[in-house]
């Protein structure tokens, strides 16, 4: 029975952080709620029309698919290591062969650009007929060079 | 989960491992509800974690702590964090109507239908005993390992030995599945290739922004 | 939990490594290891690769790989059927017939991509390396001989064609497809994950061997973990081949996916299914097959039925041939309930002619969808043979030995099903499937007449110039000049040019040119469905021995 109380110290002290971050939360927050003026963005006095639009670029994405496969493979690395000295050569060439082929993936990822960051460079593709608004927005972000890309 | 729950009758658990796995039962169980009824994609993925824990302290429970270390970092880090993106991606804020049906009388039909095997899954479970062939393999995989080698690192060794002896193929196979989650990854996310702007304008639309 | 606190060394001494034959698993390795080279490849130079360096990259990465199954299949022949690689994997005439069907589908496949990637200008690169690496899976499930490999194979196979469906990014219909397809398919994943658990649970092992054994040396009084298991594994196979309770995504997923992945679909990962459900059911659960034959029974029933009536409704092709491929599994399924040699043999040979016809008549599919690929009414068929008669005749002999016909291969394999189903005892089984041949033979038929008779109709259409917008909406943004490019640059000699521009959105028939690459997949598609239903004694005999050699 003795084996769970540090699972139950451990519980405790979870629940002990929550109540405590809710509470110093609540008493040290700012009392007054902030106006529907103070919470709407600012676009140079006009007041907004439509919510503005809260996406991430599709790069996210691929870096995070990255993380999760190298992720998997250091999983999967991690017994390899505790059973190294039995399995020697063998194992190593395993394991390099399944190294070597997840590998290619991140060779495939870098080669489209999925880490490289910097300014938008497809946004022209995917617009729709320009339009005078387009024009002036298009404006602010360059054009990229054609050579540019990765 | 069944199963589990019948292994760990026919080895008569002591009271604190039962009630370690009412409590993570409990938390799994609502997890999962959470993650079908609430109508914020954030909070469904939140209750995913919640589940995700809860399958993980079943397997510490089982004396996995591999696989509870890997269910913690893969699945409730890494693949939860994925469906984070994927719901940012696609607005936060939007909470999908769940009221319209696009074909009439499936939900009843769910629930119904979820109402027999719920039924099923209880009616069997409770009056026959089943066999299982389980009794050769109780403890770490395939019993080539005694009772007194089961310290978390043996655990892993015996994983690791078993990852490179008899799933050393499954092991190769892998790399093939990783390989392919990428390419469809970058395939579904990059951009159609625009025509207009020849050669050089498509291979940045291989960039996907 | 106090054991666990008696911290012990590990276990020191070398392990004994497994012993690897790689003649074995050769052909998935070179599949996948040639889909590799290609992904590094593309990686590595600047611009696109060029269409055409895949498809020949992936012609000689699969014809390398069928040439292999060929040495594989003497070597069956010399040494008997074996496990290898710590028995996860099975040589025997049955995994090897699997792994050449499946490497002569790939090659006919990229035959046929060739020209279609080049007509829609897609890049082609990373359609190869899923294609490649989807085959391997399928020929993973052939060759397995544990479950989890079958789930790794069913996986491999499954992802990527997930990803080829969506893989035209104009088509919205296409990224529809393949959501449905991802979450039904993901769906049924799970629920054959889970028949993998209840099977190790009540049989103590994931290995279709070990499985046999310990069925073989026990009787279970109360199997209702087991039962559970199996039929939860049925569902999951039953989801991949297409078979009547899980068919639900095979007409939107068919017509969706672009041409020539429905034909790389419905064929690859039926040979892949069908092999792991036989080898399954016959080498692991054989023993219990009074338990699986009813359930079987009733999808064979239901898959000929459903199948065949329903594709009497459809107008439009693909949706018309997804349905009959779920008749087309239906009657495989005939094979797999007689639970004896002659219904494997009988199945393999059913896979096989399938495999062709349907690539074949994918691929003519693909040509006359036109760019987009999104034409394929059935009255665009109307008068084919007056236009372009060699590809009206290729497209009637194809669906003929769908339909059953003499002197093609559809006929010998729709016998050997029945036979094999009287040999088993379900006689009505055969009758059912006999009349649902008859009722399928109509809307077969009604293709064929429909090109050849019904040609008055065609009379007012103007051809279609090449450089005409398509109507689809979803290529709205591409302008005529790239896809003018585009096409100029696939066949010139072939092209109609000089006419009029015709009104947007008109019913235009026209000679539509045959890439020369899928032409010659036409042709083999053809040849190998007429040759072998007219001299059909080399391939049963192959079927046969194939059936013979398998490791139960």
């Amino acid at each position: 029975m003795d084996q769970y109380l540090p699972i139950l110290l451990l519980g405790l002290l979870g629940l002990g952080f929550t109540v405590f971050s809710l509470v110093s939360s609540a008493i040290l927050a700012p009392r007054k709620k902030p106006s529907a003026a103070k919470l709407s963005p600012y676009e140079c006095g006009i007041v907004p029309n439509r919510e503005p639009p809260q996406r991430f670029p599709v790069r996210f994405y691929l870096v995070s698919m990255i993380f999760i496969i190298f992720d998997i493979e250091i999983v999967f690395l991690y017994p390899w290591a505790v059973v190294f000295h039995q399995i020697a050569t063998f194992g190593l060439i395993e394991v390099i062969v399944f190294a070597a082929v997840v590998f290619v993936s991140f060779l495939y990822l870098i080669s489209n650009g999925a880490l490289t960051w910097g300014p938008p460079k497809t946004l022209q593709s995917g617009l729709p007929a320009r339009t005078s608004d387009s024009t002036i927005s298009r404006i602010s972000a360059a054009r990229p060079e054609p050579g540019e890309a990765a | 989960m069944l199963h589990t729950t019948l292994l760990l009758a026919s080895t008569r658990p002591a009271l604190p491992d039962i009630l370690v796995f009412a409590a993570s039962a409990a938390v799994i169980l609502v997890g999962a509800v959470g993650v079908v009824t609430s109508r914020n994609p954030v909070h469904a993925a939140l209750s995913l974690v919640m589940t995700l824990f809860g399958v993980a302290v079943l397997f510490i429970e089982q004396e996995a702590d591999f696989l509870a270390a890997v269910q913690i970092i893969v699945y409730a880090g890494a693949i939860v964090v994925l469906f984070l993106f994927v719901i940012m991606f696609l607005g936060v804020d939007r909470s999908e109507d769940v009221e319209v049906e696009p074909l009439g009388g499936q939900r009843p039909l769910a629930y119904i239908l979820l109402g027999i095997t719920l039924a099923g899954i209880l009616a069997m479970a409770a009056t026959s005993h089943w066999v299982t062939g389980a009794h050769q393999v109780v403890g770490p995989i395939q019993g080539h390992i005694t009772a007194s080698s089961s310290s978390p690192s043996g655990e892993v060794a015996q994983l690791g030995k078993q990852l490179f002896t008899t799933y050393l193929f499954a092991f190769e196979a892998t790399a093939a599945l990783l390989v392919i989650a990428v390419v469809g990854a970058v395939v579904l996310a990059r951009r159609p290739p625009v025509p207009q702007d020849s050669e050089s304008e498509r291979a940045e639309g291989k960039l996907s922004s | 939990m106090i054991a666990s606190l008696l911290a012990t060394p590990v276990n020191t001494g070398k392990l004994v490594v497994p012993h690897i034959r790689y003649l074995s698993i050769l052909p998935p390795m070179i599949m996948i290891g040639g889909a590799v080279l290609l992904l590094a490849l593309a990686s590595l130079v600047s611009r696109p690769l060029r269409v055409r360096v895949g498809t020949w990259g992936t012609v000689l990465i699969s014809g390398t790989a069928l040439g292999i199954s060929l040495w594989q299949w003497t070597d069956v022949g010399d040494h008997g059927a074996h496990t290898y690689v710590a028995h996860a994997v099975v040589m025997d005439g049955f995994s090897v017939l699997i792994t050449m069907l499946i490497s002569a589908a790939m090659l006919v496949t990229a035959l046929v991509a060739d020209g279609y990637l080049n007509r829609e200008g897609v890049e082609g690169s990373e359609f190869y390396v899923l294609a490649l690496v989807s085959a391997s899976g399928a020929m993973l499930m052939g060759m397995a001989n544990d479950l989890i490999i079958v789930f790794l194979g069913l996986e491999i196979l499954s992802i990527a064609l997930y990803v080829l469906t969506a893989y035209n990014h104009r088509r919205g219909a296409s990224g529809e497809a393949a959501l449905k397809y991802f979450l039904l398919g993901g769906f049924s994943s799970a629920i054959f994950v889970y028949g993998i658990a209840l099977t190790y649970g009540a049989t103590g092992s994931t290995n279709l061997t070990q499985i046999a054994d310990f069925l073989a040396k026990n009787v279970l009084l109360t199997d209702g973990l087991l039962l559970a298991g199996v039929s939860l594994l049925l569902v999951g196979f039953g989801f991949k081949v297409a078979a009547v309770p899980f068919h639900m995504w095979t007409p939107d997923v068919y017509q969706g996916a672009p041409s020539p992945v429905t034909g790389f679909m419905a064929a690859v990962a039926k040979a892949g299914a069908f092999a792991a459900l036989l080898r399954v059911l016959l080498s692991s659960f054989g023993v219990i097959s009074s338990d699986w034959r009813p359930i079987i029974f009733g999808m064979a029933v239901l898959s000929l039925v459903l199948g065949s009536v329903l594709a009497l409704r459809q107008r439009d092709v693909k949706r018309m041939l997804a349905y009959s491929s779920i008749n087309h599994a239906g009657f495989i399924l005939l094979g797999v309930e007689s639970a004896r040699a002659s219904g494997v043999s009988a199945s393999l040979y059913y896979l096989f002619a399938y495999t062709f016809m349907t690539i074949g008549s994918f691929a003519i599919v693909t040509v006359l969808g036109r760019e987009g690929d999104g034409d394929h009414d059935l009255t665009r068929y109307r008068g084919l043979a007056r236009r372009q008669p060699v590809l009206a005749l290729a497209f009637a002999v194809l669906l003929l030995a769908q339909a059953g016909a003499p002197f093609t291969t559809g006929l010998w394999a729709k016998l050997q099903v029945v036979f094999a189903a009287i040999s088993g005892g379900s006689v009505p089984l055969a009758v059912i499937a006999m009349v649902t041949a008859v009722i399928a033979g109509y809307f077969y038929l009604r293709v064929a007449v429909l090109m050849y008779a019904g040609g008055d109709d065609a009379r007012a259409d103007a051809p279609q110039p090449a450089g005409s917008p398509e109507p689809h909406a979803m290529i709205s943004f591409a302008s005529p000049e790239g896809a003018h490019a585009n096409v100029t640059t696939i066949n010139d000699e072939l092209l109609m040019t000089g006419e009029a521009p015709a009104p947007f959105g008109e019913d235009l028939p026209s000679v539509l040119p045959v890439p020369a690459l899928t032409g010659v997949a036409i042709g083999l598609c053809v040849g190998v469905t007429v040759v072998f239903g007219v001299w059909p004694s080399p391939l049963v005999d192959f079927a046969h021995q194939a059936s013979l050699l398998f490791l139960g």
